[in-house]
């Protein structure tokens, strides 16, 4: 009474599973079983061309419960956040939103975060936006900021000590 | 008043038994005063059951039974006719529905035996006050009424007809042959679908029992089985039929020609203002839409309407006005048939934003030989030869976001456009197919699903996100899960698949003929498994695609069905009425009339006493049972027979 | 006078500057009051990825603060107001998250209870403006200028939380820019993603997909692009070039957002509309 997929060796991850399950759940969606394998998320992904990110079989390998190999890879960060996976779904899945709850199991079981996304969090720690005000260059190259464009200081939040500390206790809750 | 009653407590197998204590049941049944026997049974309803019930109303003489079983809606009917055939007038059988409303309902054992002793405690109540009925006859007419004139219609009134019965064929349009008639060849055989279709409809129009009423639409339906006042409105052609010819001379002279959408051709082509919908049309009538018309919609065309001029056999009439009529049926069958989703609602498919995006109704007219391009397979945005056409299926069926249903036929008409596209392309089109599943499952079916794979053309299993207009031609992404890669297809024409759906004045129709719809809108049958065709309004039936999408040789079978159905209530003299209806203590009744106000089905006239004085009147055919005047009643003068106020007292006290 | 909070998220107030000059110039003109409130923070969507507890804290904190100002919030960016969109679509159907994230927030003197509603520039000026009173104020017309309308993913999709501008066939923007007299065609491309969600970690591909659009535009003779997101005139304007590189084509695409083509229409002066700060070659237009 056991699957086992061949190639991996691996079987069905079922805590998992109820894990995402969970986590959709409480955002409203549920992880689906009624995806048919139509394709038609993947025909029209936008990552799908460049990166070959396939919506469709994130959702299967989900439903069949092989998530560790999801979790572990880097397809996964792929998503373009288009939402057209959503968007027209003749099952209503929502493909975007299992990815995006592989990615925070990822990031929760202490997969490296790549890219910029740390020092977006760092930021948002630190001053409350994901990059401080830049420098830019006019048409005529000239360097232009903020303050020199006669646009009034930028919003912050207020106390920034207690705005802290409510994202660092967030930071390490599930949904 | 002592009475016998017995109580018959039924096992349903383990469906009562397994949460009631049946045993426990039918032992508490034998202690309720005017209870003489309590018997138990796994299967009260078999022929085991039966006997028990009849032998125990002769062994002890009962005058009431109590069955402690299923809903009444399930074997009411069963029990009625086994006491009756008990020697007991059947209207002394109260059933106490300790199934769908206790075990079924509950996980308790305790609380679900206690609920069903206060159940049977209750019926047992009311039987003490049960009283013999009898039912009386009303005369069945012995006429039938079918509205739609497709295949579904055509073949029930070809059957009602040759059976010896009088019918009536009411069609919308001013011809009938429905979908059919607009379509080129049938699957799997690929008949020509007018060569099948056209001896069927000349039948119809030669037959002596069929009265057919083209251009008509029903209006009103009163009164019920075996007994129906139809209302029905004949709309205006503006052109006398008996002295039209159908030679097509209006037509050819219309000011309109060629610049009226033609509805039959799917908006593909177009026609004159005087039209006969196609070539076969019968009757071969012509009709002058007013919608069109520039004479009935401006009051003006020429000098003297165009067609009236060319006319030899004077046959226009724009004084023609639409007539009521109104007729007596016993029986009505429905056979109003379907529309096809508007695939517009699928933005991303592109219907809206390209021509070359067609439906395949739209694609069978355009392969016709009496179509709007005579048979051409062309390009309706540039008239140019497609090299590349791309066939998508299911688009809003089997969609959450659309229609949830299969719609049956998409896959069977599509391999059959494959086809027909082989044979008048030639080999060098190429021809794609994007499905999701193929269900090819009917008789020939599969074997002809084969067939089209040896056709050299492209299956891809997957749904494109979208098609794209890319001006001189059109590109889809698809995904193909066979070979789990992304193929793009440059194409001249896509041909969509849509849903099928329910006619868009369903609605409508279903407050005309009194029927509910089942939750997709198509109109809902008695029983999807065993009563098909019957619908919960007795004497009204349904054929074809009203029901739910089906093809053709499922709608025959089902139009003949509904033919033979029909025929059990014409083919007797008189019905019986169930006596379960209201009725007036005419000494109690003051003749306020608060009943008449309230009966929707106008079955209660008020009648002048000797005295001066007047009282209610219940009209025994009309009366439908439904309950409302007896709760309108001050007095307590209206009563319904078998729920009186006397007997369902009782009931409460002993529930609560 | 229709008065909002200006919530600005983090990209236009820190680089998009051309975008938050155009509306402090163009909306007044049509009678909206934008207030300068304090206390905002991101919207959280850039974190969804990572963890989306935390998005939704930091949408409901802002929609909080609106709330607390008894103000509604004027959004200029779609990703904002897709964040800000669906945490009201979450907490408003599951009370359970909506207790915890409030329990959050109190910690901030904060409490959300949904009731401050949220406009982007385009429902802002098609359905709360309209289109007559745009009209009105159109001095100089742009008849004869093509444009490609740029709706971008996040204030289209996904229509099942509601979005203000249709998913599949979006209009919104080309009836404001036919009553400026411009001329926004269809092009195939129209719903094609500008790549920005992923240039925190792929930044080849993100810019693959910009460029490969405006080799699109460029390829169906566009005068210029319009767009209303500061994250897809980050990639369409700012990094043109880099764009081009990319796909290995020389891009000269003019890029404006739509605040800044109304502002043209209106005859406000360029400058003002920060018209020198967009890279790509707007000047070609001779506006």
């Amino acid at each position: 009474m056991s699957i086992v997929d061949l190639t991996s060796m691996a079987q069905s991850q079922t805590e998992l599973r109820n894990e995402i399950n969970e986590r959709l759940a409480k955002l409203q969606n549920e992880i689906s079983d009624y995806c048919f394998q139509c394709g038609k998320c993947t025909a029209g992904c936008e990552a799908h061309k460049l990166l070959e990110l396939e919506p469709h079989k994130i959702v299967a390998l989900t439903k069949r419960g092989l998530i560790d190999e999801m979790v572990n890879s880097d397809v996964i960060w792929t998503c373009m956040s288009c939402f057209k996976c959503w968007e027209r779904c003749p099952q209503k899945v929502a493909p975007i939103e299992i990815l995006n709850a592989l990615k925070n199991m990822a990031v929760a079981s202490g997969k490296q975060i790549p890219g910029q996304y740390t020092s977006m969090l760092q930021s948002i720690l630190s001053i409350g936006l994901i990059q401080d005000v830049q420098e830019v260059s006019t048409h005529d190259n000239k360097i232009v900021k903020r303050e020199s464009l006669g646009l009034p200081p930028i919003s912050k939040p207020v106390d920034a000590a207690k705005f802290q500390m409510a994202l660092t206790k967030l930071a390490v809750e599930k949904v | 008043m002592d009475k016998k009653i017995g109580v018959f407590v039924c096992h349903c197998g383990i469906n009562i038994a397994q949460t009631v204590d049946v045993e426990a049941l039918t032992k508490y049944a034998s202690t309720l005063d005017d209870v003489v026997v309590s018997k138990d049974y796994k299967y009260m309803c078999s022929d085991q059951g039966s006997k028990l019930i009849k032998g125990s109303i002769r062994k002890h003489d009962l005058d009431g039974v109590v069955i402690a079983c299923c809903s009444p809606r399930m074997h009411e009917h069963t029990f009625r006719n086994v006491v009756e055939d008990g020697g007991l007038n059947q209207f002394n059988l109260e059933i106490a529905n300790v199934r769908e409303q206790c075990s079924w309902a509950h996980e308790s054992k305790e609380e679900a035996t206690k609920k069903a002793k206060t159940l049977v405690r209750a019926a047992v109540a009311k039987t003490r006050m049960l009283e013999s009925l009898t039912s009386s006859k009303i005369a069945v007419t012995p006429k039938a009424l079918v509205i739609g004139g497709g295949i579904a219609g055509i073949q029930t009134s070809l059957d009602l007809a040759n059976a010896g019965y009088q019918v009536s064929l009411v069609e919308r349009s001013p011809s009938i042959g429905g979908r059919m008639a607009q379509l080129d060849k049938t699957f799997p055989t690929l008949d020509c679908s007018s060569c099948i279709l056209t001896p069927k409809m000349m039948e119809v129009s030669n037959h002596p029992n069929i009265e057919l009423l083209t251009y008509s639409e029903v209006i009103g339906v009163d009164g019920n089985i075996g007994n129906y006042t139809v209302k029905i409105t004949k709309h205006p052609r503006y052109v006398d039929i008996e002295k039209c010819t159908g030679c097509g001379d209006c037509a050819a002279a219309c000011r309109m020609k060629g610049r009226v959408p033609s509805k039959f051709d799917m908006n593909m082509g177009k026609r004159s203002a005087a039209y006969v919908p196609f070539p076969q049309a019968v009757p071969l009538k012509y009709t002058i839409d007013s919608e069109y018309c520039l004479f009935l919609t401006r009051g003006k065309c020429g000098d003297e309407p165009a067609c009236k001029t060319a006319c030899i056999q004077k046959a226009i009439n724009f004084d023609q006005k639409a007539e009521e009529i109104e007729r007596k049926y016993g029986a009505i069958i429905v056979a109003t048939g379907y529309d096809l989703m508007d695939p517009a609602s699928l933005y991303e498919y592109g219907y809206s934003h390209s021509a070359d995006v067609i439906t395949t109704l739209e694609l069978e007219r355009l392969i016709s030989s009496s179509g709007p391009t005579s048979g051409e397979i062309i390009r309706p945005s540039d008239g140019n030869k497609p090299k590349s056409i791309t066939f998508i299926l299911c688009v809003g069926s089997r969609d959450e976001t659309q229609y949830p249903w299969c719609c049956r036929i998409g896959c069977m008409s599509a391999l059959k456009h494959v086809y027909l596209l082989r044979e008048k392309v030639g080999e060098d089109v190429e021809i794609n197919i994007c499905y999701t599943d193929i269900r090819s499952y009917g008789k020939g079916y599969e074997e002809f699903y084969r067939k089209i794979r040896g056709i050299k053309s492209n299956f891809f299993r997957g749904r494109p996100s979208e098609v794209r207009n890319m001006r001189d031609h059109l590109k889809i992404d698809i995904f193909d899960t066979m070979t789990n890669k992304l193929f793009e297809i440059k194409t001249d024409m896509v041909v969509l698949v849509p849903a099928l759906i329910p006619r868009l004045d369903a609605n409508e129709l279903t407050r005309t003929l009194h029927l509910s719809q089942s939750g997709d809108g198509f109109f809902l049958e008695a029983h999807p498994k065993l009563r098909p065709m019957d619908t919960f309004t007795d004497g009204t039936f349904l054929a074809g695609c009203c029901q739910g999408p089906k093809d053709i040789q499922d709608t025959v079978s089902q139009a003949s069905g509904a033919a033979s159905r029909a025929e059990t209530i014409l083919s007797k003299k008189e019905l019986e009425i169930e006596p379960l209806i209201a009725s007036v203590d005419e000494d109690l009744c003051s003749g306020c009339s608060i009943c008449i106000s309230i009966c929707s089905f106008k079955a209660i006239e008020l009648t002048e006493e000797k005295d001066g004085g007047s009282h209610a009147v219940v009209n025994e055919a009309l009366c439908k049972g439904c309950g409302a005047c007896v709760g309108s009643c001050p007095s307590g003068a209206m009563q319904q027979k078998g729920f009186k106020d006397k007997q369902l007292l009782p009931m409460v006290d002993e529930s609560v | 006078m229709k008065k909002y909070a200006l919530y600005p998220g983090c990209v236009m107030p820190t680089e998009q500057y051309a975008y938050e000059l155009s509306i402090r110039e163009v909306l007044p003109l049509l009678d909206v009051e934008l207030v300068d409130t304090n206390g905002f923070s991101c919207c959280g969507e850039p974190m969804k990825s990572v963890n989306k507890m935390v998005t939704l804290y930091l949408a409901a904190r802002n929609l909080a603060i609106g709330e607390k100002k008894e103000m509604d919030l004027f959004v200029p960016c779609p990703m904002c107001h897709f964040s800000l969109s669906e945490c009201k679509h979450v907490l408003s159907n599951n009370n359970e998250m909506k207790e915890r994230i409030n329990g959050m927030l109190a910690s901030e003197n904060l409490a959300y209870n949904g009731t401050s509603e949220i406009v982007h520039t385009v429902d802002l000026l098609h359905d709360i403006v309209g289109i007559d009173e745009i009209k009105k104020h159109v001095k100089k017309s742009l008849k004869g200028l093509k444009l490609a309308t740029h709706y971008g993913c996040h204030l289209i999709r996904p229509s099942e939380i509601g979005r203000p501008v249709d998913a599949e066939n979006p209009q919104k923007m080309e009836s404001i820019l036919l009553a400026l007299g411009a001329e926004p065609l269809y092009y195939p491309e129209k719903l094609d993603c500008c790549g920005a969600p992923i240039l925190a970690n792929l930044r080849e591909s993100a810019l693959t997909k910009t460029g490969q659009k405006l080799q699109r535009i460029q390829e169906q003779k566009f005068d210029a692009m319009v767009d209303v997101c500061p994250w897809c005139h980050k990639m369409f304007d700012s990094r043109q070039n880099k764009a081009g590189e990319t796909v290995a084509t020389k891009l000269e695409v003019p890029v404006l957002y739509l605040t800044q083509v109304l502002g043209i229409a209106f005859a406000v002066n360029k400058e003002k509309l920060g018209l020198n700060l967009n890279n790509s070659p707007v000047n070609k237009l001779n506006l």
